[in-house]
């Protein structure tokens, strides 16, 4: 229902995107040439990923003869400053790694280069999902190529539900289990969550998060979900850490094994075999804990700003990269997903080879055929901390769980402005 | 007249020119920012004093500025003693010495990731200093997730990694004191204690000035410490938030309001200035520059 | 003799209990990156069973680490002498000259310190563009090169010297240039040392300034280059640990090298305790 009214809205804005493009002469560059040189920015995947990144590089340059794409690989750790930076000054990479909470605000401030308008035949070679996750919702346009996508299974510490005398092998798959679960392994002073709940949690549990432009969660059901969380917080479900810290904070409590459950990604497994051997030994993998039948999903693109010299080449570049060959290529790689329509088709994402890694990626795989990305554009770093506070409060008692989500809604909407 | 008038502004040249250009003006531009809407991405339109009186009726904002005064309340006093003591402990020549001054130092230079993790592991819920209280028969203590103490826990870390620091600045500062102020101090039969508090306190007093106002400035901007404790949040409920925090999540990322992180800047920069004109006020009733 | 013994022993203690407090992350990062691959890291735990120093070794395959440690040479060496001279120079003047403006100047210096590094960044980015220095090592080293901080140390050290040497110097016809070279500078040999070191750490530190101001990986700093390890879909927290107690090594030579230097004062080790 929600996507359709932002497909309505998509209809109806383009020719007023056309106008004001048009009277810039940046839209005659996109569709020049493709030749030159173009700065390529990733987000960190030196060097586990040079060959691959120089690799796909290289077989660009062939294809288009006299172009030269520099690529510049940046640590993760500063990639928000350093790009803040460059958009400040003007000065952003030709194509740039970015997720969608970051190509939104560079989007709505006409930064980057509107996709449907000029590679109109683009749209297609993507799934539906990751194509909407970059456009601005209610304006229309897409402004990002869709590169990878993610979705995680749920990681569990098989020995912490032993040890509560809980069987191993039937974990909670959907909210009013996961209480269940918790209350029972609280008796035996086991925590199971490293974390309140996060925007996309409640996107799980069911609750409407934005409509007609205005954040919603604080709707009754979203209530509910607040109330449940405070009820496990009560009985010591939640380990004191959840009310302040974020995904990382929770990964490492339970990779030291002080929680017993956990979201993560497929190449987590990687991770605890490496770090957490103890822990490795005993993790149990189930699927995502949700309400709708829908996982959460996570995904990467890459933006062409529109202050690049050479849009031409860059856009060529950028879908090139995005291709479903390379994505394909790119995630046996590195355990994550294509974006492309077809590239999921690939016997790699559908067949098991008895080992946990092949388990994990087709069950990731199947499950992104219906995956949402529950995170809305509009949800800032500042309204991420502004839930995180509000929770906190909740549990604590400092309010009541309405009290806090309606405070949250409103901080929210003002940050929305 | 001992030199020529412009002499000393060559002297200064250097090091104006990076500081105006570097540092002044960039932090002029900010100023100008504080006055209006700006975000990250845009110029932003002249607002007035809307940042400010927004501020003012900001809770965040006074719940910040008291945790921030607080903070340097708390650490300015043992960081200005401790590492003095450490120093004198550090300054005699005995076998080894060199070895115990670099271990001393070592906080100062391990990386602040790796400091964060450490003390969370000793502090947190299933920290080594909780299992110890349990083991006693005491109750876990959330040192980490309660604000205050999360407050408190922060000034320790604070304290601990100031320590190897200022005690290299008093090291090099307790080479100056005259050497036959002691011997005359020893004739006359001072003790130890006697001769710290006659002898080298009102020759360290410059020093010590330098590091209470160092202390009390860094203390005040206050990030990291509370950050890496607490997950990087401001405790639970941004309760322990502290100014420098604030400005940090207000301003950060694309999304940031620039305006208003600008004007809380300038806010902090201006009661950094006070304290700074007081720190400095005492120094020149003691040593009549 | 005996007294001399026991206040010795006391020393001893008390230099061992510091000790005791100050070493524990720098063990627990040294630990954390000899463990094995077998090994938990997130497990407090100080006896790694199965050391190996093959992390260090893949440290270095992962990450350039000596064309990076080079350029940080490069800007740290650059930064200590800047600020050396530089900073001494401007104490000087603030210390010994008597000047009108004397107390803007003084102004200008301690209003530096205050201003807080992440609020300006953006504008300094801004500033360095129009300059036309952004994407070079000159960037990077140029808002560090005189510290404030280093002006207000060394300011402080000329103040401690006695009046009565310079005008002697004064009376023999001296000039501020070698008066400040040949008397003053000799006598502060001790703090010039402290900011010598002080400017070689925080440039060697400094991240995020250099990772802002750079975009050419050949030109990137150790500390943006250690960040590598921590990839986006993998990480060995061992290889971080080794990685973090590479960049730190240089710092603790230095420190070795240096601190029996921080005494040299007035009257050039005098003062032994």
């Amino acid at each position: 229902m929600k996507r359709r009214t932002f497909l309505a809205g998509l209809a109806a804005v383009p020719v007023a995107g056309c106008g004001l493009s048009g009277t810039s002469n940046t839209s005659s560059s996109a569709s020049g040439q493709v030749t030159g040189e173009i700065t390529f920015q990733t987000w960190s995947l030196k060097p586990k990923y040079t060959d691959y990144v120089n690799g796909v590089v290289d077989a660009f340059q062939k294809q288009h003869q006299g172009t030269t794409v520099k690529w510049v690989d940046q640590p993760a750790d500063g990639y928000l400053a350093k790009v803040m930076a460059d958009a400040s000054a003007g000065s952003l990479p030709d194509v740039i790694n970015v997720p969608p909470d970051l190509s939104f605000p560079l989007a709505k401030a006409g930064q980057l280069v509107d996709l449907d308008e000029s590679l109109k035949d683009a749209r297609p070679e993507y799934l539906e999902n990751a194509w909407q996750a970059f456009e601005i919702p209610g304006r229309g346009g897409c402004y990002g190529f869709p590169w990878y996508l993610n979705t995680g299974p749920i990681f569990y510490n098989k020995a912490l539900f032993q040890q509560a005398g809980l069987d191993p092998d039937k974990p909670p798959t959907n909210f009013k289990e996961l209480e269940a679960t918790a209350l029972k392994l609280a008796e035996k002073k086991v925590a199971i969550l490293g974390q309140t709940p996060s925007i996309a949690d409640f996107g799980l549990y069911g609750v409407k998060l934005f409509d007609n432009d205005k954040f919603t969660f604080n709707e009754p059901k979203g209530v509910e979900f607040v109330e449940t969380y405070k009820r496990m917080y009560d009985a010591g479900a939640l380990i004191p850490e959840a009310l302040t810290q974020n995904y990382t904070g929770a990964g490492a409590k339970f990779m030291a094994q002080q929680t017993a459950m956990n979201a993560g990604s497929a190449y987590d497994l990687g991770k605890f075999k490496t770090d957490a051997p103890s822990l490795y030994a005993n993790i149990g993998i189930t699927t995502p804990i949700t309400n709708t039948g829908s996982a959460n999903m996570f995904l990467h693109g890459v933006s062409v700003p529109k202050s690049s010299k050479n849009q031409a080449t860059a856009l060529a570049f950028g879908r090139f990269l995005t291709s479903a060959e390379n994505q394909v290529a790119f995630a046996k790689l590195a355990s994550i997903f294509p974006s492309t329509s077809k590239g999921g088709d690939d016997p790699y994402f559908t067949t098991e080879d008895g080992t946990d890694e092949a388990r994990v990626r087709v069950a990731a795989a199947k499950q992104l055929k219906t995956a949402v990305n529950y995170t809305p554009v509009q949800f800032s770093d500042q309204m991420r901390e502004a839930l995180l506070q509000q929770l906190a409060d909740a549990m604590l008692g400092k309010k009541s769980p309405k009290q806090a989500l309606d405070d949250a809604v409103a901080e929210c909407n003002r940050l929305l402005k | 007249m001992t030199h020529r008038p412009y002499t000393p502004w060559l002297f200064l040249a250097p090091g104006l020119a990076i500081c105006l250009l570097f540092v002044i003006f960039p932090f002029f531009n900010m100023i100008v920012l504080a006055f209006t809407d700006a975000s990250a991405l845009g110029g932003g339109q002249f607002t007035g004093v809307d940042n400010f009186v927004r501020m003012a009726g900001d809770p965040k904002f006074w719940a910040a500025a008291r945790n921030s005064l607080l903070y340097m309340v708390g650490v300015v006093p043992p960081l200005v003693l401790l590492p003095l003591l450490i120093a004198m402990l550090a300054q005699k020549v005995v076998p080894g010495i060199g070895i115990f001054r670099t271990a001393f130092f070592t906080p100062v230079i391990a990386s602040t990731v790796v400091v964060g993790l450490i003390w969370t592991w000793l502090l947190d819920s299933r920290g080594l200093v909780n299992s110890v209280v349990e083991a006693l028969g005491g109750t876990r203590i959330g040192f980490l997730t309660d604000s205050t103490l999360l407050l408190i826990s922060s000034m320790v870390v604070t304290v601990w990694r100031g320590l190897g620091y200022y005690m290299v600045i008093y090291l090099a500062a307790l080479a100056n004191v005259p050497k036959d102020l002691h011997e005359a101090a020893m004739v006359d039969g001072a003790g130890p204690v006697r001769r710290f508090w006659s002898v080298t306190v009102p020759s360290l007093r410059p020093t010590m000035v330098l590091v209470a106002a160092l202390s009390a400035v860094n203390g005040f901007r206050v990030f990291s410490e509370i950050y890496l404790l607490s997950g990087g949040t401001g405790g639970p409920g941004g309760a322990s938030t502290t100014l420098v925090m604030l400005i940090q999540s207000v301003g950060r990322g694309l999304t940031g309001e620039v305006g208003y992180a600008s004007a809380l800047s300038v806010v902090l920069f201006v009661i950094l200035l006070g304290l700074l004109l007081i720190t400095l006020k005492l120094n020149r009733r003691e040593d009549q520059l | 003799m005996k007294r001399a013994h026991g206040s010795l022993a006391l020393r001893y203690l008390g230099l061992l209990a510091i000790l005791a407090i100050s070493i524990g992350p720098f063990l627990w990062q040294f630990v954390t990156s000899i463990k094995g691959p077998n090994e938990d890291v997130f497990v407090p735990d100080f006896v790694p069973d199965d050391p190996t120093f093959g992390n260090y070794a893949a440290v270095a395959d992962v990450v350039p680490v000596w064309s990076f440690a080079l350029n940080s040479l490069g800007v740290a060496s650059v930064n200590v002498v800047t600020n050396c001279l530089g900073a001494a120079m401007a104490g000087y003047a603030l210390a010994r000259l008597k000047f009108r403006g004397r107390r803007f100047a003084a102004v200008i210096f301690a209003s530096s310190i205050l201003v807080p590094f992440e609020a300006i960044m953006i504008s300094l980015f801004l500033v360095m563009r129009g300059f036309g220095l952004t994407n070079t090592l000159t960037a990077v080293v140029l808002p560090g090169a005189i510290a404030a901080l280093n002006v207000l140390l060394m300011r402080n050290a000329f103040l401690a010297l006695p009046a009565e040497v310079e005008e002697a110097a004064i009376i023999d016809g001296a000039n501020a240039w070698q008066r400040f070279t040949r008397l003053a500078l000799p006598s502060v040999k001790g703090t010039l040392v402290v900011v010598a070191l002080f400017s070689f750490m925080f440039s060697w530190d400094d991240f995020l300034w250099p990772l802002i101001v750079l975009s050419d990986q050949e030109k990137y700093t150790l500390t943006i280059g250690l960040a590598y390890l921590q990839g986006t879909f993998v990480q060995n927290q061992r290889l971080v640990a080794a990685g973090t107690i590479i960049a730190v090594v240089p710092l603790i030579l230095l420190f070795l090298l240096l601190q029996k230097h921080f005494f040299r004062g007035v009257g050039e080790g005098a003062i032994k305790g």
